[in-house]
């Protein structure tokens, strides 16, 4: 009992050290930044993998506002002012309900099972 | 003459299946194991006349003259047959009846076949009436056809999608297995045994398949990473996600007679999964690059065969319940571990599955179109991920039922592990390398202590033991390839310098551009070569124009050095100037081992029945 | 049991309440009109070396975006030229474009355009450009329309 308790709480000590580590970290490097545009041309990929000529021109242009001294976050929000939401692959906070689904799902199906196992 | 025969003896299929329904079999003079056969070769023989029909080029098939050309090599004739989406699917119909067929043999309850049967009349159906291979059209000697997607021009494409039907039809005999155990409640562990068989078997084609589409998006499609969370890949890996916790769940069901209906519900969802997967990706609700053309009555028909599963998986969930208290364990068991590794793999099945109908989802209620893509499932499908991989160090030395001897061992393997993974981190500086070291080296330092303590001759062992060590180093390559992976950009200028500088200290030396035509296509090639120690290693990549029409592809050049790998591409060429994309992937090679001996794995225990 | 049940479920749904309304509030926000880029206004002429001027164009135009590289420009062209001859203004912006291979197509095809300017992809990054062509009906100075792919007549036909 005593195992299976210390178990859970690293668990969970992991599990959120994880969930605020990965929420706060921010992409510093431009190339990292580009995998998280979406080519809207080429369905489903990313700038950063694409060679079109929207995605070429789109690279070269946030290339330009970073190095003139625009951080990311600027840029992210006027790519989404001009493109639409759909340009970027990191849905924004109002979708919280999409980031905390799989929090919820977790605790949802564990607190399911275990009423159903604590009446044996 | 194969378009009227293929239409013909699909029309008798459907036929006696009829009359096997009606149960008039006897009436004439059949044997309803005869019956059985004809039925299963009727919609195995279709498919190996259409392969007949590519192979031979006959042009009056409407499907051949849309996929494929005549100058192709007859290899790749062959493999258009899938290339489409008529074919793909009388490929999933010949499945689903090869595996009924081989299936028959080792269990002819006829209640069982009856279901397999039935999901494949509606599948004959739906080929039938929206999407014919078989449509004749008057043949004029002109015709040369319009050619199969360059793209897919590649061996690894021609076993890829086959793998991957052959491992989501696989799960079809678990299905109508669970739903028989469900429907007639006889809980006996002969059907159980069968349905780990033949989760194995699927297990195997799954994985093979997933890590075949993979490698090919990296090395054919020159994308330059493994892994996109483009959907076609999620959808794939949710039947993989939930086999993988229907094999474990099995596992207690056949030993110990626990978690039953666990499986049989996972084995149920499994299926649906796959096939829901396929209509997703089929009737173009979702965009993704492996997109098919779109036709609005293939959706319905889809929504038809899942709506039908669907409706059997809920009837006998609800029958189900009442079952669901008989399971006993203490709470300190492998049976409770195992449960806990199936919370979590359907957390994370749902996870990716949310993730990838959010779009659809978000565009439908709140008006807004949204991209869920691999920030989104970076976090949330590692986040519940890495507890269950640390779990894997320790549940398989736990013992069934109740857990008595307590020891420290385990508090020493992740005190060890913590101090690994502080050095790495103190070495590469690098939080997630570190993160995946400390979830990680549990199970390689476990491995190692039980290889050496416990040495038997059980190859079951031997294949829970690979499997479990190969996840961790993939998780460790995987890892380690995507945060220290170099991209360098290169642009050599007509009348500018032919040698460049790498970030490394390496030299990159443009030595050639060559222009070579071949039988159906063209092909401009780019020598460059790293200088590295004196020593030179060439790269070649190319871009290809192919014939009919007029299609470009990147064609990859790869280096090997022991496990790390450089991976090249042209990125832009002009007539005066060309530019090249090199990346450096280490222990990207080790990454491919680990998946191929994580399938190898499941392999050793399916011979083991043998 | 039960209670456990629904619990989830309704912290589901509030949820999901509270998704919609941030995002249709965030929708809100977010759609703007996309400005004409001033760039459009201070880039010179290829040919004149002009800057534009507001008051030449009138209250209806066209900025249409092409390049020689792209096929289905060709296809927009002579709908171009006849728009051209019926008296609407339209701003050609040649899109990441090689020089002598623009000129050579000008020459080749015809110049439908009140006034052309090479762009580097900078004004196409503003306007939101997707791919070329594409074409934006502009009436007081407000992005009215936006075509992606080639122009049919159809699309113009209401502003005409």
């Amino acid at each position: 009992m005593k195992i299976l308790k210390s178990i859970y709480n690293l668990f969970f000590v992991i599990f959120f050290s994880l969930f605020i580590n990965i929420a706060l970290a921010n992409v510093n490097q431009l190339n990292d930044y580009y995998k998280t545009i979406r080519c809207l041309v080429c369905e489903g990929q990313s700038i950063q993998e694409s060679d079109t000529e929207f995605a070429i021109n789109l690279k070269e242009q946030i290339q330009k506002k970073y190095d003139s001294g625009m951080d990311l976050k600027t840029i992210n929000q006027e790519l989404i002012n001009i493109y639409g939401e759909e340009i970027s692959f990191n849905p924004s906070n109002n979708h919280f309900i999409l980031w905390f689904l799989p929090l919820l799902i977790l605790v949802i199906i564990f607190f399911l099972v275990r009423n159903k196992y604590r009446k044996n | 003459m194969i378009p009227l025969l293929g239409n013909l003896i699909f029309y008798l299929t459907l036929f006696f299946i009829i009359i096997f329904y009606l149960g008039w079999g006897k009436k004439i003079l059949l044997q309803d194991q005869i019956l059985l056969y004809l039925i299963y070769l009727g919609g195995i023989v279709p498919f190996l006349l259409l392969v007949m029909g590519f192979a031979i080029s006959d042009f009056s098939i409407l499907n051949v003259i849309q996929n494929s050309y005549i100058d192709d090599p007859l290899f790749y004739k062959i493999t258009s047959v899938w290339g489409s989406h008529e074919g793909s699917i009388l490929l999933w119909i010949f499945l689903i009846n090869f595996f009924g067929i081989v299936f028959l043999r080792s269990n002819n309850n006829l209640q069982i076949h009856k279901q397999i049967i039935f999901i494949s009349s509606l599948f004959i159906l739906y080929l039938l009436l929206s999407s014919n291979p078989f449509v004749y059209v008057e043949n004029s000697s002109e015709i040369d056809g319009l050619g199969l997607n360059p793209i897919l021009q590649h061996v690894l494409f021609v076993i890829h999608p086959p793998t991957l039907f052959l491992g989501y039809i696989g799960l079809i005999i678990p299905f109508v297995l669970a739903s028989h155990i469900l429907a007639t409640k006889d809980f006996s562990k002969k059907f159980f045994k069968q349905m780990l068989f033949w989760s194995k078997i699927s297990w195997f084609f799954l994985t093979f398949g997933i890590v075949l589409g993979s490698y090919w998006a990296y090395s054919e499609l020159g994308w330059g990473g493994w892994w996109f969370w483009d959907p076609v890949e999620n959808i794939s890996l949710i039947p993989w996600l939930l086999n993988t916790a229907l094999i474990h769940s099995l596992q207690v069901s056949i030993k110990n007679d626990q978690l039953k209906l666990w499986s049989l519900n996972l084995a149920l969802y499994s299926f649906i999964s796959a096939v829901f997967g396929t209509f997703l990706v089929r009737s173009n609700l979702i965009v993704s690059v492996h997109s098919f053309a779109t036709d609005p009555l293939r959706g319905l028909f889809l929504v038809v065969i899942i709506g039908y599963l669907f409706l059997v998986t809920i009837r006998l969930n609800i029958k189900s319940i009442i079952h669901f208290n008989q399971d006993t364990f203490s709470l300190v068991s492998k049976e409770s571990f195992l449960l806990l590794n199936n919370i979590f793999f359907i957390a994370a099945a749902l996870t990716v599955f949310i993730g990838t109908v959010y779009p659809l989802f978000s565009e439908l209620f709140f008006q807004s179109s949204v991209s869920v893509g691999a920030p989104y499932y970076n976090f949330a499908f590692n986040m519940l991920m890495a507890p269950i991989i640390l779990l894997m160090a320790f549940a398989p030395q736990i013992s069934w039922s109740k857990h008595e001897n307590r020891n420290n061992k385990i508090w020493i393997t992740i005190i060890a592990a913590g101090c690994v993974s502080m050095l790495t981190f103190f070495y590469f500086s690098n939080f997630y390398f570190a993160i995946a070291i400390f979830i990680a080296a549990p199970i390689i330092i476990q491995s190692i202590v039980v290889i050496f303590k416990k040495f038997n001759k059980d190859l079951r062992f031997y294949s829970q033991w690979l499997a479990h060590l190969s996840i961790a180093i993939f998780i460790i390559a995987a890892v380690f390839t995507e945060q220290f992976d170099q991209e360098e950009n290169f642009i050599f200028e007509k009348e500018g310098k032919s040698e460049l500088l790498m970030n490394n200290g390496n030299s990159l030396i443009l030595k050639n551009i060559k222009d070579t035509l071949f039988s159906n296509y063209q092909e401009i090639l780019v020598e460059v070569s790293i200088i590295n120690h004196q020593q030179e290693y060439i790269l070649t990549p190319s871009k290809n124009i192919y014939q009919p029409s007029g299609q470009i592809t990147n064609e990859v050049s790869t280096i090997n050095q022991w496990l790390n790998q450089y991976y090249a591409t042209i990125s832009t060429i002009e007539s005066d100037r060309v530019a090249i994309n090199l990346v450096y992937k280490p222990l990207i090679n080790l990454l491919w081992i680990s998946s191929i001996l994580l399938v190898f794995s499941i392999f050793l225990s399916i011979i083991k029945r043998r | 049991m039960k209670k456990s049940l629904i619990l989830p479920f309704v912290g589901l749904a509030i949820l999901a309440i509270c998704t919609y309304f941030f995002i249709n509030k965030s929708e809100k926000e977010n759609k703007k009109n996309i400005a004409l880029p001033s760039l459009l206004f201070e880039t010179e002429d290829f040919y004149d070396k002009k800057t534009l001027n507001q008051k030449d164009l009138g209250k209806f135009y066209i900025v249409n975006f092409f390049a020689s590289w792209c096929k289905p420009c060709l296809a927009e062209h002579p709908l171009l030229m006849e728009l051209q001859s019926k008296g609407i203004k339209i701003i050609g912006i040649n899109f990441r474009d090689d020089e002598e291979n623009f000129v050579q197509w000008i020459n080749e095809h015809g110049n439908p355009f009140f006034h052309i300017i090479r762009d580097d992809g900078s004004i196409a990054y503003e306007m939101g450009l997707i791919g070329v062509p594409e074409t934006f009906f502009i009436e007081d100075s407000e992005i009215q329309k936006k075509v992606q792919g080639p122009l049919f007549y159809e699309d113009i036909e209401k502003y005409l």
